[in-house]
């Protein structure tokens, strides 16, 4: 009974989140990354201006060409392009690999982060355990304390949730999840710092709402 | 598979149901879970990620050469920006995608944190541009 409706043991929620991070590298052929869903869909508008100019830049087509003579021509002067037509078309073959890496659109992102909100609801009716909660905790509004500082307190952790993990390259999920089962010293370094970070503020946290 | 398909689309919705479920029953999203396990008063949430990370980094291991690349740079933000987000976790229980979560299980203060979040990307977008302009190498590209 406790797994239909409380919260799973750590060995079971460890297989299962474990799971979804393999699973989602393989299948979906990407790290998995959640910060880096926010951040494609809040700048849609960029995606839609980068494959604009994209297209206006294809490799051997006359923009381009007058385009990288041009820039040549700044920054290297007239003895720059004597190498140019000797390098021929060396310089527009894509790396090796770079044709599969295609990018995944915003929408794609914005239906992932959608699934998030009903996976959570899901789980959540699916259990039993579903009801609408004005207060995120009660421990949440004794350390805030109020009612409306708790909301004001949450925009403000928000705030620095979202500014922090793009500014970071990574959330919980990107370099905790898949950025330290795959050791990048980056991700180990960033997961230090935040779990570190949270630990100090939560103890600090724990003194208010005495 | 063409990552602008329709089935593309309904492949990377099933892991977000799949990651939101889990994440709601394992606790993730409960604020006072997240502070118990902050303050090592219980060790099972601990556990939960630690054990996610090893079974992940297991399987990886093996499949070493095989798997896509990965972008995770040390740049300058990474320590500052993981400070800030730490704090920020700290406060208000949620990551970027445990907010959908908490959301998604009735808990409407969240809608706060939502909109935090949402300040803060385009914040960030904005000073990005305007002063950093550093390679992030962010999730997802």
């Amino acid at each position: 009974m406790e797994l239909v409706t409380g919260y799973w043991p750590w060995w079971i929620g460890a297989l299962a989140l474990g799971g979804v991070t393999i699973g989602f590298t393989l299948l979906i052929g990407r790290p998995l990354g959640v910060s880096g869903s926010w951040s494609k869909v809040i700048g849609w508008r960029e995606e839609r201006k980068l494959a604009k100019n994209a297209a206006a830049i294809q490799p051997g087509s006359e923009a381009a060409h007058d385009a990288f003579l041009a820039a040549t021509l700044a920054e290297f002067g007239e003895m720059g392009l004597a190498d140019v037509d000797d390098a021929g078309d060396t310089n527009t073959k894509a790396p090796a690999g770079a044709a599969k890496a295609q990018t995944i659109p915003w929408t794609a992102h914005l239906v992932f982060l959608f699934c998030m909100f009903l996976g959570g609801f899901l789980a959540t009716y699916l259990a039993g355990n579903f009801q609408l909660h004005f207060e995120l905790s009660a421990l949440h509004t004794r350390f805030a304390g109020g009612q409306w500082q708790s909301w004001a307190a949450l925009l403000f952790g928000g705030m620095m949730v979202g500014f922090g993990t793009q500014m970071a390259g990574g959330c919980t999920s990107g370099h905790g999840l898949s950025g330290c089962s795959r050791l990048a010293t980056a991700s180990l370094i960033a997961t230090m710092s935040f779990f570190g970070t949270a630990v100090a503020v939560s103890f600090f946290v724990e003194v208010l709402a005495r | 598979m063409k990552t602008g398909s329709f089935k593309f689309h309904v492949l990377y919705g099933l892991f977000g149901l799949l990651m939101g479920g889990t994440l709601a029953r394992i606790g993730f999203a409960d604020y006072d879970q997240v502070h118990r396990m902050f303050i090592f008063a219980d060790m099972r949430l601990l556990f939960t990620f630690g054990g996610a990370v090893l079974f992940a980094g297991a399987v990886f291991a093996v499949l070493r050469g095989h798997l896509p690349y990965h972008n995770k740079t040390l740049q300058p933000g990474t320590v500052p920006g993981s400070m800030l987000f730490g704090a920020g976790w700290a406060i208000c229980g949620a990551c970027p995608s445990i907010v959908f979560v908490q959301l998604g299980q009735g808990r409407l203060p969240a809608l706060a944190t939502l909109l935090g979040i949402l300040f803060g990307v385009v914040l960030h977008k904005w000073a990005h541009a305007r002063f950093f302009r550093w390679d992030t190498g962010t999730c997802g590209v």
